[in-house]
């Protein structure tokens, strides 16, 4: 296993008037990878950048940096560097001071202040654009001048809080490809700070999913978005069916009445569960042939599919997404493999609910 | 205003209105008001009528002496014994008083400018009358008029009151004061005086006033320039101090600050001039601690007295700055400062690269003003120090003294030098409108604003 740059050692946020906004957080952050925190607002994602760009203390727990314990550092002496949600340019400077004003005050030679301040404005693709002053720049080239700002003093660690929230749909989707891009020619390790799923399973290495100051899980964009922990990561992570079920058996799992084979196993038979099933995995076909009936209820167009919403004969919504459009009120039949179905256990913690992925993965 | 008049052409020229008008019209260019009341337009036609004759009745009785006195502001400048020959003995005259004759004068000649307006707004009036009759429209009444006035025009009747009272109590003194300037109004013609054209403003900057007029310019100068930046640097660190982190009970600090900025200034003044004498509660607590055996001069001493107000003066003045300051420190986006840390900023590189110069863009123009306040600071010396200590050297002004307080002693000494006084305020205002016109543009509130 590669040396972690950064460690967080069950960190615990507490706050004066009882709040809570991180809770026992563990977190291990290898170099040279791009890492995202997903959650919603609220969920302490930004608290865990406060903590290791140091402005914000742990009540409890250890901040280790390259395997030193930080936790006093001022920010200043930090290795890292931040891309702020509003940018936090210096509205009284031009872009080059903007982007030189680390390196000013490290006091380097006017050359290589000069050079390195090009050559990370051309970076982030803002040639020519170091006598601009920041009001005269548009809210996507700001961003990218607060990426030069930070990328200049070639921090081993860069945190970028919701830098993207700001820009409309086609920027962001742009400035994605763009940061990830970076990322990887840098080779610095990016933590992403975000609350948008999409955007964190586009260009992680790794997320870590939050909500309500505890990291729920941890995994590779597949990983996460396959195999989910439990209801609230499925929720909200993609769009999904999210149903109680039993465990009849390993590898047997009945829900809305019916066994279905499933892949899953190592837990108790009679279990209660939850069972996912993700909308772009049911296929659509008669009612004869369909594991499950559903009668067509609405059906809105977004594009690159539809999506169809319908009910079974017990009420339970269903919904799914298909590349051909249905007959609103028609009842279809649904089928799906069984690696379609993901089973949930209630409360499982993450290091259980890892040993019993791999257990049974193996045989 | 005057583009939209200039865009929009006339119903009928001058030249037509007097050509092809009837005996009224034509009469109205030499007695005004006749269209008028030819036209039933009563109110109007009195009004232009009556004010033409009142004018010329003023006029030959007594406006033309007034403005034929205006170039010689009297005959007679001396107390002077001339033999009266009808009653054949010598009698005493005394001199013509020149400001009664300069006012007049004046006065006159702003009656003649608002006739002449007057005037044009008749014959205007008159050619709007031949245009409707030579149209066939209808003529507007007394009646009809007057409620147009509460109306449509309801902004001219509104405007007419203020108008006048410019007129009469601010435009009218204003060129009296600026007029004496150019006389030689001192305490060696106090009644009759003269035109003596630059002189006085010769006599200040080259003459004997020159002495005078650059060190206490200079110390004027000095003073607004330590008296702005003293409190405003003070002031914005002391707003620091109070918002940064770890101080408790900020409110309480801010009100004991703002206290002294709410007691009356020229109470606070008068108790420290008490205070700093050399009789005073500072000096005898030193002495009495055995400190010093004999008292500071604090306002005695020419160059401790320097130093002593402007040491009181941000005493006085560091309050305001420290509320605007703490206004604008709450202001700025916390993420800045937390930028500026991230890129290795220590505190007070945070202060000098971020912080302040946000202040100062933002405080930029209120510090001009600062400025300019300061160079006319009346209170604050006068209370102080009265201007003193005296200063051999200068003339009627001592060592703190600053332009306006020197105006002051000008005037309102025992002999006083009015034409001096005059020119020296024209000069301050020069000096003043330079400075705000130079460092407002180049500001960056302005270029944005």
């Amino acid at each position: 296993m590669v040396k972690p740059i950064i460690e967080l050692k069950n960190i615990t946020k507490r706050y004066d008037d009882g709040f809570t906004a991180l809770e026992n957080i563990d977190l291990v952050i290898e170099p040279g990878k791009f890492y995202s925190l997903l959650g919603p607002s609220g969920s302490g994602k930004t608290t865990i950048l406060r903590i290791i760009a140091g402005f914000t203390d742990a009540t409890e727990g250890e901040v280790i940096f390259e395997g030193k314990k930080i936790n006093d550092l001022p920010a200043n002496q930090r290795k890292v560097n931040t891309v702020f949600q509003n940018y936090a340019l210096f509205p009284h400077m031009d872009v080059f001071d903007n982007v030189a004003f680390g390196l000013t005050l490290k006091k380097r030679p006017e050359k290589e202040i000069r050079e390195r301040v090009l050559n990370a404005l051309k970076v982030v693709q803002l040639p020519g654009y170091a006598n601009r002053e920041i009001s005269e720049l548009s809210g996507g080239q700001q961003q990218r001048v607060a990426i030069a700002r930070a990328i200049v003093n070639e921090p081993k660690v860069l945190l970028l809080d919701e830098p993207l929230s700001a820009l409309d749909m086609k920027l962001r989707k742009d400035m994605q490809y763009e940061l990830r891009e970076l990322q990887q020619r840098l080779k610095i390790t990016f933590i992403f700070v975000t609350h948008d799923q999409e955007e964190a399973l586009a260009m992680s290495d790794e997320i870590f999913v939050m909500n309500d100051g505890k990291a729920l899980q941890s995994g590779t964009p597949v990983d996460i978005y396959d195999e989910p922990i439990n209801h609230f990561v499925a929720n909200f992570i993609g769009e999904s069916n999210i149903l109680p079920g039993k465990m009849i058996k390993d590898f047997e799992v009945e829900f809305v009445g019916k066994k279905f084979e499933c892949a899953d196993a190592g837990m108790r038979s009679g279990e209660k569960v939850e069972v996912v099933l993700r909308p772009e995995d049911l296929d659509i076909t008669t009612p004869e042939q369909g594991k499950l009936v559903v009668t067509v209820d609405t059906q809105l167009f977004r594009g690159d599919h539809f999506e169809i919403v319908g009910y079974d004969e017990d009420g339970n919504e269903w919904l799914i997404h298909s590349t051909n459009p249905v007959k609103d009120g028609k009842k279809i039949g649904l089928t799906f493999e069984p690696e379609d179905i993901h089973v949930m256990r209630f409360g499982e913690k993450e290091e259980d609910f890892d040993a019993r992925l791999e257990q049974y993965e193996e045989d | 205003m005057f583009k939209k008049n200039a865009n929009t052409a006339p119903e009928a020229t001058f030249k037509e209105t007097w050509q092809k008008g009837d005996w009224a019209t034509k009469l109205s260019f030499i007695i005004m008001g006749i269209s008028q009341l030819k036209n039933k337009q009563w109110l109007k036609g009195l009004i232009f009528l009556i004010s033409e004759v009142a004018f010329l009745v003023w006029f030959f009785y007594s406006g033309i002496s007034a403005i034929s006195l205006l170039s010689s502001l009297g005959k007679i400048k001396k107390l002077t014994r001339v033999f009266d020959e009808k009653q054949g003995i010598w009698v005493t005259k005394q001199p013509d008083s020149s400001m009664v004759i300069l006012l007049f004068g004046i006065v006159s000649i702003i009656l003649i400018i608002l006739l002449l307006i007057l005037y044009y707004v008749s014959l205007k009036s008159t050619r709007h009358l031949y245009a409707l009759n030579r149209d066939g429209k209808h003529i507007p009444s007394t009646k009809e008029d007057l409620a147009t006035l509460l109306d449509s025009r309801l902004h001219q009747l509104l405007m007419f009151l203020p108008l006048a009272g410019i007129f009469a109590f601010t435009v009218t003194p204003t060129i009296y004061m600026i007029t004496m300037a150019f006389t030689n109004f001192n305490q060696y013609h106090p009644i009759g005086f003269s035109w003596t054209g630059l002189q006085s403003f010769g006599q200040i900057l080259t003459g004997d006033m020159a002495g005078t007029f650059f060190p206490v310019l200079g110390w004027t100068l000095i003073w607004a320039v330590a008296a702005t930046a003293t409190t405003f640097l003070f002031g914005v660190l002391l707003g620091l101090l109070i918002e940064s982190k770890g101080i408790k009970f900020r409110g309480f600090f801010r009100t004991l600050f703002v206290v002294v900025f709410a007691v009356p200034q020229f109470v606070s003044l008068l108790m420290m001039s008490m205070f700093w004498d050399n009789a005073g509660p500072v000096n005898s607590w030193l002495q009495r601690m055995n400190w010093i055996s004999q008292p500071i001069r604090f306002l005695q001493d020419p160059n401790l007295a320097k130093i002593t107000v402007i040491v009181t003066n941000m005493w006085i003045g560091i309050p305001v700055t420290m509320l605007i300051a703490t206004a604008i420190i709450q202001n700025l986006p916390q993420d800045q400062i937390e930028a500026a840390k991230m890129d290795g900023a220590n505190p007070f590189q945070v202060f000098r690269s971020i912080t302040f110069p946000q202040i100062l863009f933002v405080m930029g123009p209120s510090l001009i003003q600062q400025f300019i306040g300061n160079i006319n600071n009346f209170n604050v010396i006068f209370l102080l120090t009265g201007g003193g200590p005296l200063n051999s050297k200068f003339y009627q002004a001592g060592s703190t003294d600053l332009l306006v307080t020197w105006l002051y002693k000008l005037t309102m000494q025992s002999v006083p030098d009015y034409n001096i006084a005059a020119a020296l305020g024209i000069i301050i205002f020069v000096i003043s409108a330079i400075f705000s016109l130079l460092t407002y543009r180049r500001t960056n509130a302005f270029k944005e604003g």
